[in-house]
């Protein structure tokens, strides 16, 4: 990075930390906040800094929130007693877009990663155990993956040992909407199978 | 440009760049080779479930001249982790294997016995037989890799030691009779030296037959070639941490 000036090279560093921003990505970042006005550099940072003082974890379902409980959590609109589990806060924003749930959520923020050392223990479920009693239904929404697989499944076992008669259950997992069968692989087409509805 | 079509094992994959994954890929008619799956981060398209860790494939990819990254193209599915229920016994053993096989194998170097055990154990690394495979594979590995200590006479002396204790040191080559121990040995009972011998001779779809579970003979020849790849390898594994607490 010697071909820059220390704080310009320190930026790049900094931001090329940032998900989907690569070296250059993060080179053209770097020069455009350099060519910017004042004003235009100092709302950004006083941005980011706002950001890290004043948003939490809501205490209910982990989701990211300026007040606790979060807006959801608080919503008598909301039914209350559906729980949609999620990896990551963003999850939610993917959910909230089909505009048909109208329960609430719980962030695990992460799945299991023997590898990256996440473990049962890492994962954020206390706050969801300890309000079971007063949950009607536990839907998992994690990824089809061999980590979000191995999260459900510990999921699905623990809350049975907590509340075995409370149900839980799995989003359907097949061909992704205007795509055509034949691009599918064998595993998504195989479950799809599996999880066929009479019509 | 050269193109290629081979058998393959996904052994890990990085997010690259803006929307692709740099994958690892044990081959079996390169070994192992590193390549730039692109937009696959955002389209799943053209490789939907199969860049799943430990996914066997059947792989195409192009290699450019000078370049050590290759082009990976398409991949098709032969078996899928995701074809059996998954547990976190069974993942943290399928995060086992591909951790050992990433570490282990040097790039560009065929390995055909080791792909071969690979494909032998992965289908059968199942939720509630998680033992029985991985420690098969981590003995034969250390086998494969040259690695693998005689275990029938001490280092020392040259005593035989079929039927007793065989004492061996992670800081140190061989094994020992109780007279002749290092500072730190441990020892694998006789029942635990005939597992292993069993495991070098039988078939892994035989010795599943045996009764197994995480501890016994069996973790203590888990932990015996644990110890053996990771002084090898120089580093501890990470997922061989989480295995023994499981
Ligand atoms: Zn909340
Ligand atoms: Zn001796």
């Amino acid at each position: 990075m010697a071909r820059f000036a220390e704080p310009m090279a320190r930026l790049i560093e900094e931001l090329r930390k940032l998900p989907g921003i690569g070296t250059k990505s993060a080179q053209r970042l770097a020069f455009h906040i350099l060519r910017s006005s004042t004003t235009d550099a100092e709302a950004l940072s006083k941005a980011i800094l706002q950001l890290k003082a004043s948003l939490r974890l809501c205490s209910r379902c982990n989701n990211i929130t300026d007040v606790d409980p979060c807006a959801i959590c608080s919503s008598p609109t909301r039914n209350q007693r559906l729980v949609c589990v999620v990896e990551e806060p963003t999850n939610i924003g993917a959910i909230e877009k089909t505009r048909t749930w109208n329960g609430v959520f719980h962030v695990l923020h992460g799945t299991l990663s023997p590898v990256n050392g996440i473990g049962p223990e890492q994962l954020r479920t206390t706050n969801l155990f300890n309000r079971l009693s007063d949950i009607e239904e536990v839907i998992l929404a994690l990824s089809p993956t061999v980590e979000g697989e191995a999260t459900s499944h510990y999921l699905a076992q623990e809350i049975h040992k907590l509340a075995p008669a409370l149900p839980v259950t799995r989003i359907a997992t097949g061909v992704p909407a205007g795509s055509d069968i034949e691009y599918a692989d064998e595993i998504t087409l195989s479950r799809a199978l599996d999880n066929r509805r009479q019509l | 440009m050269t193109t290629h079509q081979t058998e393959a094992i996904v052994l890990r994959t990085w997010p690259f760049e803006e929307a692709d994954l740099l994958v690892s890929l044990f081959t079996r008619e390169q070994g192992v080779v590193k390549g730039v799956a692109r937009h696959a981060m955002r389209s799943r398209k053209r490789f939907g479930g199969a860049l799943e860790p430990m996914t066997h494939v059947r792989a195409t990819y192009a290699e450019k001249p000078k370049q050590d990254l290759v082009r990976m193209d398409s991949f098709e599915i032969v078996w899928s982790p995701m074809s059996e229920p998954v547990d976190y016994a069974r993942v943290a053993a399928l995060q086992f294997l591909a951790e050992v096989l990433g570490e282990a194998l040097p790039e560009r170097a065929v390995e055909d016995d080791v792909f071969r055990l690979t494909v032998a154990t992965l289908s059968e690394v199942k939720v509630g037989q998680t033992w029985m495979p991985v420690t098969y594979f981590t003995l034969w590995m250390t086998r494969l890799m040259g690695w693998l200590p005689e275990l029938g006479a001490c280092i020392v002396c040259a005593e035989a030691l079929r039927g007793h204790p065989v004492w061996f040191a992670a800081g140190a080559d061989g094994v020992t009779c109780g007279v002749h121990k290092r500072p730190g040995s441990v020892a694998l009972p006789p029942e635990a030296v005939a597992l292993a011998e069993r495991m070098l001779r039988r078939p892994l779809a035989e010795l599943l037959k045996e009764p197994s579970g995480k501890t016994g003979p069996l973790a203590m020849v888990r932990r015996f070639a644990v110890e053996i790849l990771e002084r090898n390898l120089e580093r501890q594994m990470r997922s061989a941490r989480v295995l023994a607490r499981l």
